[in-house]
């Protein structure tokens, strides 16, 4: 027995020893990689690329990426004459707020940044931006709905663009008034209880629904991470709802859909803002995604310059289909190169003044931010028919006929 | 332990501390930051240590006291002007009551039982946060008070740690790890021979949730802004769990040890994107297959190994159960 | 108050679907029950299972429920190899070890997911899934009924498999003494191994019941993972025929909360009957072992 162990003791000490060998060697990598060339921007940023907003950060790690290299093969970004080359450090937050915050921190001040871009959804890009804050760094960010942006503090060094949520949520009646939809002006509300969620159902829909003159017959509201929907959905159909207005992320939303059918309810009009706008929320429900609406604020289609390339460019790169996503990331990144271009330094408060400035016309359309540091970018309603996302409204921007009522 | 040897490590330990206040001269911003998640981590991974490895408690329930002391301290600092240090001690006490209360279910679990409690625990704690209206649902809190400097928070995280050694070793160096021991070993034979097993895993429990609940409401502090999902995510628990595995459980060292590896890979991996959290299970995996003891008890091992007299190698194995 | 047909239907919808919680858990119970394993990596087992009839549907156009087998073999055999290599080493080292390691496996899992899969929400997409039963007042989903049919006869077979076989009198030994199993010749690491393959067999199929049902998406296991341990508690650790009054239980009382507090407080009526029970009556619902 001892004559065993003796064998093996041995064996084991070796294989600790060669992987605290490993271990060490990467702790040392990792705590001297920190030294960045002196003739370089560098640029940092924290994304979901694991965990259950994995989907959102892979579109904005193209976006980002892609405005940096676009900037790279003109050659960088003159600075007293010379040209500098952009670096991009991404890292990982793992959906994580508290990871989003510690990585912005790092890059901060173990990479040295120039700027940093933010994450997505309120929780994870507000932990990274008020490090930011906190350090003097000007931050661009995209997806983080303004009013949930806005009731953090007032910002200084951070800038979001993206959608209002009055805006959002208003897109839907202004449609169904101009277009002088009926129906019997009974509402359903189904919300989850995420910042922007609160806000969209919880308070802006309700109070545009009377406004309309219309009777709102049920709000429920529930878990970002909720699965079952029986009770609601059951109770909007007892309740003769033909209007149902869903705030929710994409499973749920797919759940939701899933669900209303398997409960044979059938509304005339069906929205689903947030999660019915990925493609991969049309192919996970075929059929059962004709009709239904999504709030966009984006689509290649858009008069914006470069609209229909990054669309095409992605799908051409990546395989997948695009997001709206692709488009407010690298318009993020943009802004932040043009503004370090126009500042001509590497100073974070020549920096900060030049983005207060912005005022172009991007690939997310027209940006000019406001005394909040938000610039809005205008809503369009989407489609799901057979599989593809058709612009409904505004009429100026439609790229097809709205389907009503809901094919069953 | 010798009278002599108890107050060497005693000293050790006052000199470790204050020459960690020195750091912020020393190193730049990052160190501190580094600094700052690593202290938070030893605390918790005292607290847990605590628990699982000398009192057999072995608890998922972690998150629930991060989340609630990080929830008084920024309730308590938007609602009053108190002193950050005051506010902390309420964070760690309001967790030690929750504590407190639940204990009296929870004790009634043993072993595997009390682990699938605590994972409940939490996860219930999570829930009702996301519904309950009057801490903002999933949106959460945040904090108005303005924003403490890196260096302050380092200096906070280091009293805390500080409180935490004391404590700790209050627990392990005296007649009442006796106590700890003999309700890990064999709750059942220990109150036959009159411990009281309940008193005895509540005093740790409590403890250990105060630990808990006061960096939780650190964390929440240098944070800002907390919610639900943060602050009473897994990941807390989780990430404690493995810090003290990998450090070595029931080892006075093993969480320094332990953090010191979690926070360091998890620093370096975040710059791959693509395949860093594959490349921590790994990790996680390998430590636990082949360090059973922990990194800690690793190097012991091998020390012993190394200075035993070779002849005589069953000696390498007949050392202290456990 | 909602009205009479919206009680009912959630009622009803709660006990099928109750039985899919069953089948989902158990694996997690017999884990928990024979191997003293707090399986961390049941919910990826889970996944996994959806993502194999998602891709057996896709790829050869079988459909799911008629491969439930084939997917249930598949996983359990990727299962199989995790407990000889990675669990077998670490017996007699205490319940962390094993425990952690899980929890290793399930990150990589989760990480594979997303670079194989991406991060995209699936679902499997079926007529039945969506298709509405009503019965007078009543209406539930078909695809509940369909799923609770499979979780009985699945529980049924387990069921008998570890009562009348010897296979399953080696598996009992094993759980209420492993070392005197050792010693009257039961392989108890063999019985572990197989047990773990039959444990993550039935999450994988109860992970494509899920998948047709509702949605999934890599990082879904962990919500999974913690209805399951509740089943697991109600029913009773190991408890086979338990696990199934647990799932219904657990369904119908969600339902119960959904209708009362509204449907976002059903997971958290689940955590909290939990508790009670464990506090109450820490060996389950139904008491003494299978």
């Amino acid at each position: 027995m001892n004559k065993k162990i003796n064998n093996g003791l041995p064996r084991r000490l070796a294989k600790a020893a060669l992987f605290g060998a490993v271990a060490s060697f990467a702790l040392v990598a990792g705590w001297t990689s920190s030294a960045n060339a002196a003739d370089e921007i560098v640029i940092g940023a924290s994304l979901p690329l694991s965990g259950p907003l994995a989907g959102f950060g892979s579109f904005q790690q193209w976006g980002y990426k892609r405005a940096i290299d676009a900037v790279n093969k003109a050659g960088g970004i003159a600075i007293d004459g010379k040209k500098w080359p952009v670096r991009l450090i991404i890292r990982d937050d793992k959906t994580d707020p508290n990871a989003s915050a510690s990585n912005i921190e790092t890059l901060i001040s173990r990479d040295n940044v120039t700027a940093l871009l933010g994450s997505c959804t309120p929780s994870l890009v507000n932990a990274g931006a008020l490090v930011a804050e906190r350090h003097k760094k000007p931050m661009v960010t995209g997806c983080d709905p303004l009013e949930a942006f806005k009731s953090v503090r007032k910002w200084t060094y951070v800038w979001d663009l993206f959608f209002d949520e009055p805006d959002l949520a208003g897109a839907d009646f202004k449609m169904i008034a101009e277009y002088g939809i009926e129906t019997n002006k009974k509402v359903a509300i189904l919300h989850d209880n995420g910042p922007d969620g609160q806000i969209v159902g919880g308070q802006i829909w309700p109070a545009m629904a009377k406004a309309g003159g219309m009777e709102v017959v049920e709000n429920a509201s529930f878990p970002i991470d909720n699965t079952q929907f029986t009770s609601i959905i059951a109770e909007a159909k007892s309740k003769n709802a033909e209007i149902v207005l869903v705030d929710s992320i994409t499973p749920q939303a797919v759940s939701i859909r899933k669900q209303m059918a398997s409960a044979g309810f059938s509304p005339k009009i069906l929205v689903i803002e947030k999660g019915a706008e990925p493609v991969q929320f049309a192919e996970a429900l075929g059929k059962l995604s004709d009709g239904i609406l999504v709030g966009g604020y984006w689509d290649p289609s858009f008069p914006y310059p470069g609209a229909a390339q990054l669309a095409a460019d992605f799908e051409k790169e990546t395989g997948q289909t695009s997001s709206q996503h692709i488009a407010d990331s690298n318009s993020a990144a943009e802004i932040l190169l043009d503004a370090i271009a126009a500042a001509g330094s590497t100073d974070p408060e020549k920096i900060n003044a030049a983005i207060a400035k912005t005022d172009k016309t991007y690939v997310a359309g027209l940006i000019k931010f406001d005394e909040n540091h938000t610039s809005k970018l205008p809503m369009a309603i989407d489609q799901w028919q057979s599989g593809k996302a058709i612009v409904v409204w505004p009429k100026d921007r439609a790229t097809g006929k709205l389907l009503f009522p809901m094919p069953n | 332990m010798a009278g002599a040897s108890r107050f060497a490590a005693a000293v050790a330990i006052v000199v470790v501390i204050a020459g960690l206040t020195l750091l912020p001269q020393f190193s730049g911003e990052y160190g501190v930051q580094i600094g700052f998640r690593l202290l938070i981590y030893i605390v918790l991974g005292e607290a847990w240590n605590l628990l699982a490895g000398y009192c057999g408690l072995v608890s998922l329930g972690t998150s629930s006291f991060i989340g609630i002391g990080a929830y008084v301290l920024v309730g308590v600092l938007n609602a009053a002007d108190v002193p950050i240090s005051i506010t902390l001690v309420g964070s760690g006490l309001v967790a030690a009551i929750v504590a407190f209360v639940v204990s009296p279910a929870l004790f009634r679990l043993r072993g595997l039982y009390f682990t699938v409690g605590t994972l409940a625990l939490g996860e219930a704690l999570r829930l009702f946060m996301i519904n309950a209206s009057f801490s903002g649902g999933a949106g959460g809190w945040f904090l108005n008070a303005p924003s403490p400097s890196t260096n302050a928070l380092f200096y906070y995280a280091i009293g805390l740690l500080a409180a935490a050694t004391i404590v700790i070793s209050a627990c392990t160096q005296t007649r009442f790890s006796i106590l700890l021991r003999s309700v890990r070993d064999d709750e059942d034979a220990a109150t036959q021979m009159g411990v009281r097993a309940f008193h005895v895993k509540l005093a740790a429990f409590i403890i250990a949730s105060f630990l808990m609940g006061a960096a939780g409401g650190l964390q929440a502090y240098k944070l800002g802004a907390i919610e639900p999902y943060g602050m009473f995510g897994m990941q807390w628990t989780i990430d404690v769990l493995s810090l003290v595995i990998i450090g070595g459980l029931g080892l006075r060292l093993g969480p320094v040890v332990g953090a010191i590896i979690v926070i360091a890979l998890g620093e370096y991996l975040a710059d791959y994107p693509e395949l860093h959290i594959a490349i921590t299970g790994v990790i996680l995996i390998v430590i636990v297959r082949f360090a059973p003891k922990g990194i800690l008890g690793l190097g012991l091992q091998l020390a012993r190994w190394l200075t035993a007299p070779r002849p005589a190698s069953g000696a390498l194995r007949s050392g202290a159960p456990r | 108050m909602p009205s009479l047909d919206v009680v009912a239907s959630s009622l009803a919808s709660g006990f099928f679907l109750g039985g899919i919680y069953a089948l989902t858990a158990l694996g997690l119970s017999l884990v928990l029950g024979v191997m003293r394993l707090v399986n961390l990596a049941h919910g990826e087992f889970l996944i996994l299972g959806a993502y194999a009839g998602l891709f057996l549907l896709k790829w050869t156009g079988v459909d799911p429920l008629a491969g439930l087998l084939l997917v249930g073999l598949a996983v359990g055999l990727l299962a199989y190899p995790i407990h000889r290599f990675l669990l077998t080493p670490l017996r007699g080292k205490g319940p962390e070890a094993p425990m952690m390691t899980m929890f290793g496996v399930s990150i990589i899992m989760q990480n594979l997911f997303i670079l194989l899969f991406s991060a995209d929400t699936r679902s499997i997409e079926r007529d039945y899934a969506t298709a509405s039963l009503s019965v007078g007042p009543v209406t539930i989903a078909w695809i509940y009924v369909i799923g609770f049919a499979v979780s009985v006869i699945a529980i049924g077979l387990v069921h008998l498999l570890v009562s009348r076989t010897a296979f399953g009198r080696d598996l009992r030994a094993s759980a209420v003494d492993p070392f005197a199993a050792a010693i009257v010749g039961v392989d108890v690491q063999r019985v572990h191994a197989a047990t773990f393959a039959l444990g993550a067999a039935c999450a994988g199929i109860g992970g494509t019941l899920i998948g047709i049902a509702f949605s999934f998406t890599p990082s879904s296991g962990a919500t999974y993972l913690l209805t399951n341990f509740a089943v697991v508690v109600l029913g009773g650790m190991g408890n086979i025929m338990g696990t199934l009054l647990g799932g219904v239980t657990l369904g119908i009382m969600q339902s119960l909360g959904g209708i009362v507090l509204g449907d976002g407080y059903r997971d958290l009526v689940g955590m909290v009957l939990f508790l009670i029970v464990l506090a109450i009556r820490p060996t389950g619902l139904l008491a003494g072992k299978s």
